[in-house]
């Protein structure tokens, strides 16, 4: 119980504040630009499917959206003091942890509910634009669900080790970007040693093309919950470790 | 109620504890008292299991601190130093969200809070972001949080800090009454608050207990009393009116007295403070002499020595390494160190 009431607290501060709304609206936005317009967009590719949209927003979540969120779940309470207050109740460790995570995931999770309005709007109502074929597209938003609970649990791990918005902001942003656009291209140099495999594995987009083609890869669904338990176990070790500093 | 038992705490190269013992039975209300950077807040996280001992242990209510956390946090409320609150709250989501984590129901929550309401002040502010409160109210509702599960142990960090003469003196108050049925562990600079409100006081130094006892036992424990005199500095009886110079002279002079330091006063007068051995009374002896020297006394007074001299005493070494003195040199007290706790506050 005390996970979701942590939890709740965390969602409902996110709304309290501009940063929900700001952060929803610009990525509505950007995403809107990426996907009509950029390199000719949806148009172009000429088709009923939604991959542009599952090839842009992991760019989005991973790059703004949850560097953003994930800044100030820890980093925050640490600098305001507010951690004491917290963890002086009586909750375990992970606990606080887990409802950080589960807060902020619910915030990533409904921005990525509100891009469901694409394919409604397009394919459903008021506009028909073909028939679109729905696989890929709960495909596309399983996994892109997947990817943001493994990337809000790398943000809260990065926030749990500093003090700073500032810098958990650029580390995890620095560190999203490593895997979601570093890993693509050093993929696709490497490619011929066969260490482009690897990487290739290593990085967020090679699983997300899956998804997006309508594949559920069990090693890709592995990979995100792997990343995701990982983090918030080294999470949960960065908080307790307070006590022995 | 609470029994520490040898902390230790070391923060790199910094012992912040250092063999920390003590005990605060049952109904007690303990004044915890010391420089910052003594050590207060530490032992106090350690006692809310925020953070652990490098040695030692700690039990509260019965519970381990490293065997069962959550106990000892079930049993106790506690306000950490500058009461550091959600601003994006409002005072009462703030209350309930605690109370829900306490696992109050609804309807015991709603009956807490009047009490609450009424003991903090806090109902003109139940609807207001936390962020818009001043320091004396959020400091209020940090105590509401202390208090909503109406827990046998309260620890207190400087909960007067941010507050008005007024504040103060409610609130101190209120801890004379809940003190009655409960144990209270307070730290605070304020040593009027201490002698209100406490019948016992521990006072740390450098991570040390320097004193634990009984207040008057406190107040002996220098061996010491306090004269102050207030001699005429316009007129005399015979002769002409003393200099300050004079009187400081025949009080050094005098036998029994150990210390002389000039105390601010008006233009009409000399100002002076003595001290004397616990068991003498030196003010026969004064008055003759004034008498002799036709001066004219205004005012000569004996006090038990003031807890806040001993606490200066106690912990004068701190002092005198925060500011880099290396040697020792006669008595430089009573610069009214009106500190606020930063200090402390960066080494937790």
């Amino acid at each position: 119980m005390h996970t979701l009431y942590i939890a709740q607290r965390e969602l409902k501060s996110y709304f309290t504040s501009p940063l929900a709304y700001v952060v929803i609206c610009l990525t509505q936005l950007l995403l809107g630009v990426l996907f009509f317009m950029y390199r000719g967009g949806f148009w172009q590719v000429d088709r009923a499917t939604l991959d542009r949209l599952f090839e842009y927003a992991p760019y989005g979540l991973c790059l703004l959206v949850i560097p953003v969120v994930t800044m100030r779940l820890i980093a925050e309470e640490k600098s305001t003091g507010t951690l004491e207050m917290l963890i002086t109740l009586p909750v375990n460790d992970w606990e606080v942890v887990l409802g950080k995570y589960l807060g902020a995931l619910g915030l990533v999770l409904i921005l990525i509910l509100t891009t469901v309005i694409y394919p409604i709007a397009m394919f459903v109502w008021p506009w028909n634009l073909g028939t679109i074929d729905w696989g890929p597209v709960k495909s596309g938003y399983l996994g892109l669900g997947l990817m943001s609970a493994a990337g809000t649990a790398i943000g809260l791990l990065i926030s749990s080790v500093t003090r700073s918005q500032v810098i958990a902001f650029f580390v995890t942003f620095a560190t999203l970007f490593g895997l979601v656009v570093l890993t693509g291209f050093a993929g696709d140099f490497a490619n011929r040693a066969g260490v482009g495999t690897v990487v290739n594995f290593i990085g967020f987009q090679s699983h997300m093309t899956n998804f997006a083609r309508g594949l559920i890869d069990t090693r890709s669904v592995v990979y995100f919950l792997s990343i995701t338990i990982f983090s918030l176990m080294i999470a949960f070790r960065a908080l307790e470790s307070r006590k022995w500093k | 109620m609470i029994h520490a038992d040898r902390l230790s705490k070391v923060f790199g190269s910094y012992r912040a504890l250092d063999n920390v013992s003590f005990e605060v039975n049952q109904g007690e209300v303990v004044g915890f008292l010391g420089p910052n950077g003594a050590g207060k807040s530490t032992t106090m996280r350690i006692l809310t299991c925020f953070i652990s001992p490098s040695s030692g242990g700690a039990s509260v209510h019965g519970h381990d601190v490293f065997d069962d956390p959550l106990s000892v946090r079930r049993s106790l409320g506690y306000l950490p130093q500058r009461a550091p609150i959600y601003p994006d709250m409002t005072v009462w989501e703030y209350l309930e969200f605690v109370a829900k984590m306490r696992g109050l129901d609804a309807s015991t929550f709603r009956s807490r809070m009047k009490k609450i309401v009424e003991v903090c002040g806090l109902a003109q502010s139940l609807g207001k972001d936390i962020g818009t409160l001043s320091h004396g109210y959020r400091q209020r509702v940090g105590l509401g949080q202390a208090l909503v599960h109406d827990p046998p142990i309260l620890i207190l960090d400087e909960p007067t800090s941010d507050l008005d003469p007024n504040e103060k003196a409610e609130l101190i108050k209120y801890i004379q009454q809940i003190g009655k049925d409960r144990t209270i562990l307070l730290s605070t600079h304020n040593l009027n608050e201490v002698e209100q409100a406490c019948a016992r006081a521990i006072i740390v130094s450098k991570g040390r207990v320097v004193a634990d006892g009984a207040l008057e036992d406190i107040r002996a424990k220098t061996g010491r009393v306090r004269y102050v005199v207030v001699v005429d500095e316009k007129n005399a009886l015979k002769g002409s009116a003393p200099k300050d110079k004079e009187v400081r002279e025949l009080l050094e002079k005098m036998k029994g007295v150990e210390r002389v330091k000039e105390i601010p006063t008006d233009d009409r007068a000399h100002a002076f403070e003595l001290a004397g051995e616990q068991d003498g009374d030196l003010r026969g002896q004064l008055f003759r002499a004034f008498v002799e020297k036709g001066w004219v006394l205004l005012e000569l007074r004996r006090d038990a020595q003031k807890l806040e001299d001993v606490f200066h005493e106690l912990t004068r070494s701190d002092e005198r390494l925060a500011r880099g003195y290396t040697d020792e040199d006669d008595d430089d007290d009573d610069d009214g160190d009106d500190d606020d706790g930063d200090d402390e506050e960066k080494k937790g």
